[in-house]
């Protein structure tokens, strides 16, 4: 569970403040899955950084399942980022010499206790987002839509309870922004924690509920009506292709 | 263990990027493959001074006609030193074992009927043998009572035996030195070569008074050779016949000496002079490549750190700490180092082979200066990887990935 009470995010270079984040209330519980949305520089990357806990608040409270993310120190927080939350970004930041399990095994690499099959893990795990048979591939040798499963098998390794995307589909083309948006509809069904970050409304209405950020506080904090299916809208664009 | 696996990380980013790699290596191989040949070349000289040393024999002095720091060979035309000097030094100084006064004349004529021949001839007493701890092999030594009588005899050399009478003993046999006739009654030894080629075994000993006055003709002599009793007592000695033959020679300290006296350390001392040169410039390179090295290490380092800041904010995003982002460029840094350690260890010691083979310059290669070059390798790797890691380490992740 997410819980955020005033929270504030002012950054600071000199003389010049820059409040970024005022006053943000929300609670998130498990298993929700939701988009963070709002026009360019209005702090969502920032919002979604500190609630990775990659970065820390300037005032207000952050909860994780009942830790006071605010008070802790930078170990505990890498501990925490590696146990409960994984990331994906839209620029994939997959390493480029290594291949896609190699790259899929890195957040294993700071676990406390090394599996033994953590080669099988992330076989495992590129299998599931649909990358069985680019296993050995480098990130230059993928698409971008495959770089991005890469990334997601990668935030999906250590089984982590929230999934952070950060424009995910941003560098991606329509059909392959649509198959990772199945890849979080499976994920979400399947109990994870989804929070996703978006500019684009037909992105952000596949999640149940959208919150949008204006001017560093929250504009709307809305359910979705009508949620989007991406297995449907593929199965379409498959059959579209089949009618060509 | 997660720090194998962070080690594991660091080795493999190297391993990725060779040429990048071998740029950092190379000042630590270079650096180290000096440090190795020099401290092969630097045994290999002390080793050579002591065996010098021992030669002259650790507890003797010598005490030689002329001044000057230097050392050139006795020079058998200065007249300073006497023979009462020799007496004086015998009866005044304390803790003398055996004292030898000596007088000779290098590339003396010597024949045996058809024959001839050239070698050095040394007048000498009967203390002689005990001085320079050379015996016979075969005859007699030259007796006292040789000295006493002006005999004409001597003993002589195995080079010099072998020059006039081939395999045949010479013993009892007759040579002329010059015009003066000798009967040989003993063979010294076999001594060898100096080490810059002086045949020891080329010589004749006659008795001192037989020598300097029926051949040389003269009242002084070369040199007086004094074995002391202990080692330690040898600077003691050396200080005691300066000071008794600065009041012969009525000399006082500012004035030039016109003797020297020589001894086994001051022997080795010189030649360690002479070959510092060599070492030190060898020590400065090998230095000059650590530190030049590390710098490169440290530079390039520091730019993959700003080329790699991505990579750096990734891992912190899945879960890397601080302290495992700067273990794991520690670890780049540490392999460089180690490895360049290696493989400079073993140019090292390939060139002290060639060395070995090629040229005359004194090599002996040990465990030393392996185990130096590790201590120093790890040093420079430490020393010169600690700013890029903690660089590396600072980061923030959220600006990085950005
Ligand atoms: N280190 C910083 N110092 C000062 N201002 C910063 C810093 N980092 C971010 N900002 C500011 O914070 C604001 C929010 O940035 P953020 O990246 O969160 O926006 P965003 O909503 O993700 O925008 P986009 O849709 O373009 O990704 C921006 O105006 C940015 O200029
Ligand atoms: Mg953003």
């Amino acid at each position: 569970m997410i819980e955020v009470q005033g929270l504030e995010k002012t950054y600071s270079t000199g003389s010049v403040t820059t409040p970024v984040l005022k006053d943000i209330n929300f609670r998130i519980n498990d298993g929700e899955y939701v988009a963070i949305m709002g026009t360019s520089g209005t702090g969502k990357s920032t919002l979604m950084n500190i609630l990775g806990c990659l970065d820390k608040p300037t005032g207000g409270s952050y909860r994780l399942d009942d830790t006071d993310v605010g008070s802790l120190d930078d170990d505990t927080l890498s501990h925490l980022r590696n146990r409960k939350v994984g990331f994906v970004f839209q620029q994939f930041h997959l390493l480029e010499r290594a291949t896609a399990t190699r790259n899929v095994m890195l957040p294993l690499i700071y676990v406390e206790d090394y599996p033994e099959d953590a080669k099988k893990m992330a076989e495992k795990s590129l299998s599931s987002v649909g990358l069985a048979d680019r296993m050995e591939y480098k990130p230059n040798e993928l698409s971008g839509g495959q770089q991005q499963r890469v990334a997601i098998a990668r935030a999906l390794i250590t089984e982590p309870e929230i999934i952070l995307a950060d424009e995910p589909t941003g560098n991606l083309d329509h059909k392959s922004g649509l198959e990772v948006m199945a890849i979080f509809k499976r994920l979400h069904q399947k109990g994870r924690t989804i929070i996703l970050v978006t500019h684009e409304q037909a992105v952000a209405d596949h999640a149940q509920r959208i919150i949008v950020l204006k001017d560093g506080k929250i504009a709307e904090d809305r359910r979705v009506e009508k949620q989007r299916d991406p297995d449907v809208e593929l199965s379409t664009l498959a059959g579209g292709e089949d009618e060509q | 263990m997660r720090i194998q696996r962070i080690i594991g990380q660091g080795v493999q980013a190297l391993n990725t990027n060779k040429v990048r790699t071998l740029f950092m290596m190379a000042g630590t191989i270079v650096g180290i493959a000096a440090l190795t040949v020099i401290m092969a070349i630097g045994s290999g000289t002390e080793k050579k001074i002591m065996k010098r040393v021992e030669g002259f024999g650790p507890r003797a002095l010598m005490l030689i006609a002329g001044g000057g720091k230097d050392l050139p060979p006795p020079d058998f035309n200065i007249t300073t030193l006497r023979l009462d000097d020799a007496d004086a030094v015998r009866n005044r100084v304390q803790g003398i074992e055996a004292i030898s006064p000596v007088a000779f004349k290098s590339q003396m004529p010597i024949k045996v009927g058809g024959t001839q021949t050239q070698a050095t001839v040394f007048a000498v007493d009967s203390d002689w043998h005990e001085a320079w701890d050379w015996y016979v092999t075969e005859g007699d030594p030259i007796a006292a009572e040789d000295v006493a009588t002006l005999a004409r005899v001597c003993v002589i050399g195995q080079t010099l035996s072998h020059d006039l009478f081939g395999n045949e003993s010479p013993i009892g046999e007759y040579i002329h030195i010059q015009n003066v006739r000798f009967r040989v009654k003993g063979i010294l030894k076999r001594r060898g070569t100096s080490p810059i080629g002086t045949d020891f075994d080329n010589r004749a000993l006659i008795p001192l008074t037989t020598g300097m006055r029926r051949l040389f003709n003269q009242d002084h002599i070369t040199y007086v050779r004094i074995k002391v009793r202990d080692l330690d007592q040898v600077e003691s000695v050396k200080s005691q016949v300066r000071q008794l033959i600065h009041e012969r020679h009525h000399i006082t300290p500012p004035e030039e000496d016109d003797f020297r006296i020589v001894s086994a350390k001051g022997i080795g001392d010189l030649a360690r002079g002479t070959s510092k040169t060599l070492s030190i410039l060898l020590s400065a390179l090998a230095g000059l490549s650590l530190i030049v090295g590390g710098v490169v290490l440290m530079n390039i380092l520091l730019i993959s750190v700003g080329e790699r800041q991505k990579e750096i904010g990734l891992r912190r995003a899945v879960g890397a700490t601080r302290k495992d982002i700067l273990f794991q460029f520690l670890t780049e840094s540490l392999a460089v180092t180690s490895i360049g350690m290696l493989v400079g260890s073993g140019l090292g010691a390939a060139i002290t082979l060639i060395l070995k083979q090629t040229t005359k310059v004194p090599v002996v290669l040990s465990w030393e200066p392996f185990a130096l070059s590790l201590a120093f390798a790890l040093l420079v790797g430490i020393f010169f990887g600690v700013q890029p890691a903690r660089k590396a380490a600072s980061l923030n992740p959220v600006e990085t990935l950005r």
